[in-house]
């Protein structure tokens, strides 16, 4: 009796295995190309990434794309955990401002020989370009950008008689003064900008012709104490006591959002992505507008912060051919004026078109391109300064000393 | 009866009593095998692979090519003189202390307040403090971030109308201090509800008559605690201390939620928080490592005093 089970059960595995084996033989050979992109995609441009998965898998026999989105606050754990575990996806969206440590570290392939395989690379966007590329060689394609505009209030401006953006710092100081005179609401501020928010206080340092960290002599120096940061430092400064709420001098950008405060009625302006009028809230859309930051020269834009993605493909990917086709279907010409019609900036000057998120793009700074530069962002030295400067902690010469000191010891780590 | 039959007849006699005592004594081991068995899989692997990248220069850039080259003992060495380590290590035992201390001896308030409640008010104060525990931390932070929010926040809205201040506009996260004060109140008031309700089920094996028999002899209230009831729930206290060391030592979520990386600094940090920074922000996983070691031994040192008061109580009870 228990050899006729045996018997049963041995004949079943028998069949199940031969089963499995001709079903597999039936069947064409099926590859997956997977694609690590951002939330933003998933929920701002799905059309875009379904027509790039589309052309790729028509022009791809037996491939499908499978693309998994992430969120910014942990992709790059994520990706960590699939290098040690050598797993990782074929293609990975980076902020602009990651890509330069993952270089560093050969977690990318070099893409340089195949540039020419990508619309418009002769015409990217400086700021996305400079992050793609480390130690002469590319490894990573850009993929769009975002700019940094004031967003305001049409109607508190027009009641206070202010006609038309701005032509410069001084005369925006004076235009939210006027607004400030025509609105006593309690807890009102004319202007809403978090103290420490690095991104905005640091396009003062570039508009007074500073920087943050320059590359000599075969090591990193913080400029942050040099004459002309010292300048836009102080310019942010005073722009910031004038029109801001002092209780905002040691605050993020994160809590509270700024579009959240222009949301609940409690300023007129604030400046950031130029995505933020996305969120200004139901009863304010009509009345809301943007322009581009004036510079402290008449007539001229503060240069901005040029946020942005670029697409690189990890060392790790078996498929690496596939995934710069991917690449080159997802940032075609067509796809990136699909995303400029979303509101984002496409990935190359030839494709800008005038808008206001376009013309902010012109004038705009990025990050000194060092590995270890994401540390420096992480160690909060810059939020650190800003607070130390705006709440009197520090004078802006010795808090910026600081900071140019902190800085480069974290650049020159090896 | 000769010695070789007496032999011949003990022996069947002999043998089940050694098979009962063996298979007695090992019933003990054999209930705690599963448990042993089951951590051993778990925690083995992870703990050799952390031990072996605490040895290594495991970064970001070892990563991306699969090997960590041996450093020995670099890594603990570049911990231990790192100031940053030593500054945090010092807010983390104040921290701790301030947050244990806190909990257990709030927490043993609340209980002994059950004990004496009228029933019904007795059942709401269990039904809230069980729904406290039933919120996740990171609903509870967010909790928090609302109610001490800066711009109109329900926290600086209720001490200004109370005349305790101006704290319009007041920022509770601008200082240190105040952000881990912040975080103190909201893990205590998270931890407060397991500690009440095992001090509320000591509470109920304190003997009645003993009780009592010590108001009888006229022992003031506090007398009738000290002698009576903590001999009682002393060994319930010394474990809760000890898990409350090891939970508030090692804490995560909550700080970093609540502070928020972009406001995270040095000056901020706990042990949990600089394990973090180190091992996955700055992507030194071999420091990261080691900090976690020399965690583990810290935390052991602060609660051996607790483990051995607890197995000494047990004991003797």
């Amino acid at each position: 009796m228990r050899y006729r089970v045996l018997a049963v059960v041995a004949a079943a595995i028998a069949l199940s295995v031969v089963a499995a084996r001709s079903a597999t033989a039936g069947s064409t050979t099926s590859h997956t190309l997977t694609v690590w992109l951002q939330v933003d995609a998933q929920n701002g441009w799905p059309q875009v990434v379904a027509a790039a998965n589309q052309a790729f898998e028509a022009n791809h026999n037996g491939w499908n794309v499978n693309v998994q989105y992430q969120s910014w606050g942990d992709h790059l754990q994520k990706f960590d955990a699939t290098i040690a575990a050598n797993d990782t996806p074929d293609v990975i969206e980076m902020g602009n401002t990651e890509m330069t440590k993952y270089m560093a570290a050969g977690a990318f392939a070099d893409i340089t020989a195949d540039k020419g395989q990508f619309d418009n690379a002769k015409y990217w966007l400086g700021g996305l370009k400079k992050s793609s590329m480390f130690n002469g060689k590319l490894y990573g394609v850009p993929y769009y950008a975002g700019s940094r505009l004031v967003t305001f209030r049409t109607d508190l401006f027009k009641k206070a008689g202010i006609k038309k953006a701005p032509a410069s710092l001084a005369k925006f100081e004076n235009d939210l003064a006027k607004v400030k005179a025509h609105d006593h609401t309690k807890g009102f501020t004319p202007f809403y900008m978090a103290g420490t928010d690095w991104y905005s206080a640091l396009s003062f340092v570039y508009d007074y012709g500073g920087s943050i960290a320059t590359f000599s002599h075969g090591k990193w120096h913080g400029t942050l104490a040099s004459k002309k940061s010292v300048a836009g430092l102080n310019a942010y400064k005073k722009f910031f006591r004038a029109t801001s709420p002092k209780s905002a001098s040691k605050l993020n950008e994160a809590n509270p959002a700024p579009y959240t405060v222009f949301s609940q009625n409690r300023t007129s302006a604030i400046f950031g992505p130029g995505w933020f009028s996305c969120c200004t809230g139901k009863k304010f859309t009509k009345v809301t507008g943007q322009f581009v930051m004036p510079s402290h020269k008449a007539g001229k834009s503060m240069p901005g912060f040029l946020g942005g993605s670029d697409l690189a493909v990890p060392e790790q990917s078996n498929s690496q051919a596939q995934a710069r086709a991917w690449m080159a279907d997802f940032t075609s010409t067509a796809n990136e004026k699909a995303l400029q019609a979303v509101g984002n900036i496409p990935n190359a000057t030839n494709l800008l078109n005038g808008t206001v998120n376009d013309r902010a793009a012109k004038a705009s700074w990025f990050v000194p391109t060092a590995k270890h530069w994401v540390d420096v962002e992480n160690g909060n030295i810059l939020r650190t300064m800003l607070g130390q400067i705006l709440t009197g902690q520090l004078s802006v010469k010795k808090a910026a000393q600081t900071a140019d000191a902190n800085i480069a010891y974290t650049l020159n780590q090896s | 009866m000769g010695a070789t039959a007496e032999a011949a007849v003990g022996r069947p006699r002999r043998r089940p009593l050694v098979w009962r005592r063996i298979a007695n004594g090992s019933v003990p081991y054999l209930l705690v095998a599963p448990v042993v068995l089951v951590l051993f899989a778990v925690l083995a692997y992870p703990i050799y692979y952390l031990v072996r990248i605490s040895l290594e220069d495991f970064t970001l850039f070892t990563l991306a090519k699969g090997v960590g080259p041996y450093i020995g003992l670099k890594n603990f060495s570049s911990v231990l003189h790192d100031q940053v380590f030593w500054h945090t290590l010092l807010r983390t035992v104040v921290f701790t202390a301030v947050n244990v201390t806190l909990t257990i001896v709030g927490g043993t308030l609340i209980a002994l307040l059950l004990k004496r409640l009228w029933t019904p008010v007795r059942i709401l104060l269990t039904v809230g403090l069980i729904l406290v525990w039933a919120m996740p931390p990171v609903v509870a932070v967010q909790v928090w971030i609302w109610m001490t929010n800066v711009q109109n926040g329900v926290l600086n809205y209720v001490l200004t109308t109370l005349h305790f201040g101006n704290y319009d506009g007041h920022n509770w996260f601008g200082s240190p201090i105040s952000s881990l004060g912040m975080a103190t109140t909201l893990i205590v008031w998270g931890a407060l509800p397991f500690v009440v309700i095992t001090v509320y089920a000591a509470l109920s094996q304190v003997p009645h008559e003993l009780v009592e028999a010590a108001q009888i002899d006229g022992a003031p209230s506090w007398r009738v605690f000290k002698d009576v009831t903590m001999p009682v729930i002393a060994p319930i206290l010394y474990l809760l201390t000890c898990l409350s060391i090891l939970w508030d030592f090692g804490v995560f979520t909550q700080v970093y939620l609540l502070i928020g990386q972009p406001a995270i600094v040095p000056a901020n940090y706990v042990m949990g928080i600089y394990l973090w920074e180190q091992a996955e922000v700055l992507d030194l996983y071999g420091r990261g490592a080691a900090i976690s070691i020399l965690m583990l031994v810290i935390v052991a040192a602060m609660s051996i005093f607790y483990v051995r008061r607890m197995v000494r109580t047990a004991e003797i009870t």
